[in-house]
């Protein structure tokens, strides 16, 4: 027995290793270790041995099954890493073919700069207000410190539903419209839709600003140049030269118009900032104690400044966009470009 | 308002360079909107004599010149007729390049060389129109550049002024700003005018009947004058800054006023009827101005009145009727002061805006009256040999008393942000002529605000021009401390920037379109005559007719804008726009503007490519969109109603959209009739949602729900059905089925053809059925199921397949 146990082992041996797939070594498993298998049948034989020889043939017999066992467990693992290289070797994809899309979203761009110019406020403390488009006099000119007749009216060129309603030039009557409702201290920005009676290559009728204004005790100019500073670096880019200079609004004093190096050609001089290398982007100023005597505030107690922005002209600066009507035409080969 | 580096340095002996000016008046709030160098790269145009002028051997238009430029002698084939030898003209040397990119180069023309150019002064940039060459004085040094032996060699300075600086309206205006900058001392003319003959008052006088309007009119009589030409200093100079040459007492008059800021008007003293000035409201009657325009006045307007009527509107424009001719001798000269809303008002009712009236209506100082009346009476003496009467009548009823505003150093720097001390506030405001005094308080200032700061009436004015005068760059960057605000975003807000984002996530692309349409574009989109969008917001002067009124639906723009794209070849298109619509009501203040969300969709449901994309969408691509946005806002009890009752909508492929009562708006495919109002081929589809009643209908937050951990078993079922029975029904008639463990049923078959019959459909559904509490038998979901089959045979007649 102990000679046919080895010459099993032998021919296990062979045959594990000549098994070329996983069906082939199953069967050789089955032929040598199954029920109905060679070792089964030599171990039918036991009987006739000797009390001596069984337990020497009993462990040679276990050693001869582990020893088996072994071996086709470290031959699957062979045969299943072939078969799995087999397998990939035969499979590909042409990646460079282009993946499956949807259709493309996108916001508009003013919407874009609209909340990236008011994510930038928000963290500095600023709240969202708005405010109706078309809007009372009061809120737009008189409250303003704009009176009928004042010259200052005529910066502005005003379309007129009747004598008292107006589409409102600018975003500021809801600094008004926001002064009425809360006490100070404030910190607003107000983004819209303003008009101008004014069309043509750099004027669009209808237009887009973002105003901003905070009161507060002890609010001083050097404030507004702090947060319009931060702005313009936050949104344009750190080290960007920022300049205030003197300037009237009717609604400020003192008032300063803001620019910025130019970032077209940054600062040496070209076409878009009239070879100045300056490039006028904010209006702002000290909120004017006639306006806080029209919203009932305390210009004794009380200081604050306010500001304005137009955002196609910010927009245009941000992506380079170089025609202001392409904002209102609506082709998608344009709008794609912000998705 | 134009000045130049020359004529400032009359008034202020500064030694900025042009650049460094440029930059200094920007910065004090005179922004300089252009610079321009006058003869700059002009140099090689040099002054040359006509040594002979002979004409061209093959042209008879053309003159072949020798020219002496000084160095040589040079042969030049010139155009004009104007020229003769002995001559001095301007010679554009070869390789000037002239205004407008044109390059001098040497040439042969018609067999003649010819080495450079003989200039006109249009084309050195001189004036707009010029006949022929430019014949310069006699004598001047051969060879030496043009500008400079014209003296023309100058910097132009376009200010862009904001309206609260009038008193930058003038050369001394600005000089005295200059002169603030520098440092230095500004220099006013101090004008000598030599009187003789008879007294003024022998031969006219001056009423004021309206000194609320008028208050202050003063009058020289100049006899004797000859009308000509100016010289050209002055013909030069006005057109340095932009004023077109008339005549010589004209050209005073204006010259004055671009020197001094103050306007003032000329009059033939012989057609002024009774030899008199009467200041007054003439009333409502026509009035022609001096441009050949009638004009009708009215009550309210100030005018200048001879003995019988208008011979001027009160700083705005003379009249026809008393204009200087050429055969002028006797001038009255005019300078005065009027109120500046009056002309505003009558210019902006007459649509007349002059020189004059800017002036006036932004303020003008009342003190310069007798000053601008002297140097405009001495000048024309000197220019148009006339001789002054003596005296000068000056009407002025009620004098102006000087104004005084106190500033306190405190306000002053807590406003700025700065510790400037009392001395250096005085000093800065001292700087441009105002009347700095100790105040009655410790730390506070009197100001004496001269006439020409009209500006100046407040404290915070004043502590505006210390910050000015100091300069803002020297104000420090700070960040304002103070309480925190608790600002929370508005709900309106906060739903429109979610509607946007989901419609950006669906794969569509915003528009923005004007808020102003034309009301021809409700009949492209159908409307009824009777519907109440056509009750619009109108505007009063709009543009144009295609922008005027606000709209009071997205729907035509969107489809413009759909339009435009296919006509570019653009063919699947998602489009949406999210703004207000304008809606009168006349019971209101104001219209009512509500959000509206609108959207377009047509062409090909996913982009074109090599494995997707053939397919065209249809209403349901756009339904499971209008349902994201529902969703995003956990709207329930949903309904699609059929019939939009939308004209604009296909009547058959349409449905209102309501939660619960409220109705949100419409879906559907657009009409074919619309379609072809918009030149639209084939389908669009649209929705069209309102924003304030979607708020009124958003459900809570987020409410979690418990998440099984048992698995889940389903059952399709078809059915055969008929025809006309709603997906809706289907679901409803599964819903009042009540069976147990149902977790979701889902609609996913309907096929209608071949193995079903005519009327009928198939209609397949599956069936969810999960337990949270433990796995469910065989035995238990074919009983749940069992019901639902039984309930869609029972309500709905189907037969299950």
């Amino acid at each position: 027995m102990k000679q046919r146990l080895e010459q099993l082992l032998a021919s296990g041996r062979e045959a594990i290793s000549v098994s070329g797939d996983e069906t082939a070594l199953q069967d050789v498993r089955v032929r040598l270790l199954g029920k109905k298998g060679d070792l089964t049948a030599i171990m039918k034989g036991m009987g006739q041995l000797t009390a001596e020889e069984r337990p020497v043939i009993g462990a040679l017999a276990n050693r001869v099954k582990e020893e088996l066992e072994a071996l086709i467990a470290d031959r699957q693992v062979v045969l299943k890493g072939a078969a799995v290289e087999k397998r990939l070797s035969s499979e590909s994809v042409d990646v460079t073919l282009p993946g499956r899309r949807s259709r493309k979203g996108s916001k508009h761009p003013i919407t874009l700069a609209t909340e990236e110019i008011s994510a930038i406020f928000a963290s500095l403390g600023f709240g969202v207000e708005e405010g109706p488009e078309i809007e009372k006099d009061f809120y737009n000119f008189e409250a303003l410190n704009i009176p009928k007749d004042h010259p200052a009216r005529d910066m502005q060129d005003t379309f007129y539903i009747d004598d008292d309603i107006v589409l409102r030039t600018h975003t500021s009557p809801v600094q008004i419209r926001t002064m009425l409702k809360y006490e100070p201290p404030v910190r607003v920005i107000a983004p819209g839709t303003v008009y101008r009676r004014d069309s043509d290559l750099t004027h669009s009728p209808m237009f887009h600003q973002v105003e901003g204004f905070l009161v507060d005790r002890d609010v001083t100019f050097g404030d507004l140049k702090g947060i319009l500073t931060t702005f313009v670096n936050r949104y344009f880019g750190e080290g960007i030269g920022v300049r205030f200079r003197p300037s009237f609004f009717p609604f400020t004093e003192p008032s300063a118009e803001v620019d910025m190096q130019c970032v077209i050609c940054g600062g040496g001089g070209c076409r878009v900032c009239k070879q100045s290398g300056w490039l006028e982007i904010l209006g702002s100023g000290m909120i004017d104690p006639e306006v806080f005597r029209s919203v009932n505030y305390d210009a004794d107690k009380y200081s604050g400044f306010a500001f304005g922005m137009g955002i196609e002209r910010i927009a245009m600066l941000k992506y380079g966009v170089n025609d202001l009507r392409l904002f209102f035409e609506n082709d998608v080969r344009f709008l794609d470009q912000f998705a | 308002m134009v000045v130049t580096y020359n004529w400032l340095k009359e008034f202020v002996d500064f030694d900025f360079s042009p650049e460094e000016l440029s930059h200094r008046l920007t910065m004090a709030g005179l922004e300089v909107d252009a610079m321009e160098k006058l003869g700059e790269g002009l140099e090689s145009v040099v002054v040359a004599r006509l040594i002979s002028v002979e004409k061209h051997p093959e042209a008879d238009r053309l003159t072949v010149c020798r020219v002496d430029a000084g160095d040589d002698e040079r042969q030049i084939v010139c155009g004009a007729t104007n020229h003769k030898a002995g001559d001095y003209v301007a010679l554009a040397q070869v390789g000037t390049v002239l205004p407008g990119e044109f390059k001098i180069k040497k040439s042969k023309i018609r067999g003649e060389v010819s080495e450079g150019m003989l200039c006109s002064e249009k084309e050195l940039g001189l004036s707009e129109e010029s006949e022929g060459i430019m014949i310069l004085p006699a004598g001047l040094r051969v060879g030496q550049p043009v500008f400079d032996a014209l003296g023309l060699a100058d910097v132009r300075y376009e200010l862009g002024l904001t309206p609260n600086r009038s008193d930058c309206l003038s050369i001394v205006g600005v000089a005295r700003e200059v002169a603030a900058m520098a440092g230095k001392p500004l220099q006013i003319p101090n004008p000598v005018v030599v009187e003789s003959g008879a007294p003024i008052g022998n031969d006219t006088s001056v009423e004021i009947l309206d000194a609320e309007k008028g208050p202050r009119y003063m009058a020289r009589l100049i006899r004797g004058v000859k009308i000509g030409p100016s010289p050209q200093w002055l013909v030069k100079r006005l057109e340095s800054v932009g004023v077109r040459s008339i005549n010589n007492v004209v050209d005073v008059t204006n010259y004055v006023m671009m020197e001094l800021g103050h306007p003032l008007h000329a009059f033939d003293f012989n057609l002024l009827r009774g030899g008199k000035i009467v200041v007054r409201c003439p009333g409502e009657m026509n009035f022609t101005t001096l441009d050949d325009q009638e004009h009708r006045l009215t009550d309210s307007d100030l005018a200048i009145c001879d003995a019988e009527g208008p011979v001027a509107l009160a700083g705005i424009m003379g009249g026809q009727n008393s204009e200087i001719q050429p055969e002028t001798t006797d001038v009255l000269l005019e300078s005065a002061y009027f109120d500046p809303l009056t002309v505003r008002r009558t210019g902006k009712r007459l649509g007349i805006h002059t020189e004059s009236s800017h002036r006036f209506e932004r303020g003008a100082d009342i003190n310069m009256v007798p000053v601008a009346l002297d140097r405009a009476a001495a000048l024309i003496a000197e220019l148009a040999a006339g001789t002054v009467s003596k005296g000068a009548i000056d009407a002025y009823p009620k004098k102006v008393a000087g104004r005084q505003v106190a500033i306190t150093l405190a306000k002053t720097n807590a406003i700025l942000g700065l510790e400037l001390s009392l001395k250096k506030v005085t000093d800065l405001l001292g700087s441009i002529g105002l009347e700095v005094s100790a105040g009655k308080e410790a730390d506070t200032l009197s100001v004496g605000i001269p006439t020409f700061r009209p500006d100046l009436e407040r404290e915070i004015d004043l502590i505006e021009e210390v910050a000015r005068l100091n300069g803002y760059d020297n104000i420090p960057v700070t960040m304002p401390g103070g309480e925190t605000v608790d600002h929370p975003v508005p709900k309106h807000q906060a739903v429109v920037r979610r509607l946007r984002d989901t419609m950006v996530a669906e794969g569509f692309s915003e528009v923005i379109n004007y808020a102003f349409i034309s009301t021809a574009a409700y009949d492209r989109i159908s409307l009824d005559k009777n519907d109440g969008r056509r009750t619009n917001v109108a505007i009063r002067n709009p543009l144009t007719e295609e922008q005027s009124v606000m709209r009071t639906s997205l729907i035509p723009s969107l489809l413009d804008n759909v339009a435009r794209n296919l006509s570019y070849r653009c063919l699947d298109l998602s489009l949406f726009e999210l703004r207000p619509v304008y809606r009168p009501m006349p019971q209101e203040e104001l219209p009512y503007e509500p959000t509206f969300l609108s959207g377009a969709m047509c062409g090909r449901r996913e982009p074109f490519g090599w494995s997707q994309g053939g397919e065209p969408c249809d209403f349901y691509d756009l339904k499971g969109v209008v349902e994201s946005l529902l969703e995003s806002l956990r709207i329930g009890d949903i309904r699609w109603v059929n019939a939009s009752g939308e004209p604009y909508l296909h009547p058959g492929k349409s449905c209102a959209i309501f939660a619960g009562d409220t109705r949100l708006g419409v879906l559907g495919e657009v009409h074919p009739v619309v379609l072809e109002n918009f030149d639209i081929d084939g389908p669009v589809f649209v929705f069209d949602l309102d924003v304030e009643m979607m708020i009124a209908a958003a459900g809570g937050g987020i409410a979690f729900r418990p998440i099984s951990r048992f698995p889940d078993v389903y059952r399709d079922s078809a059915f055969l059905l008929d025809d006309r029975v709603a997906a809706a029904e289907i679901l409803a008639t599964i819903a009042r089925a009540q069976a147990k463990m149902v977790e979701s049923v889902t609609l996913f078959d309907v096929y209608r053809g071949k193995g079903v019959p005519e009327g009928k459909k198939s209609v397949a559904i599956r069936v969810q059925y999960r337990s949270s509490e433990r796995t469910l038998t065989d035995d238990e979901i074919n009983k749940a199921h069992a019901r639902i089959v039984r309930e869609m045979e029972k309500q709905l007649d189907a037969q299950l397949r």
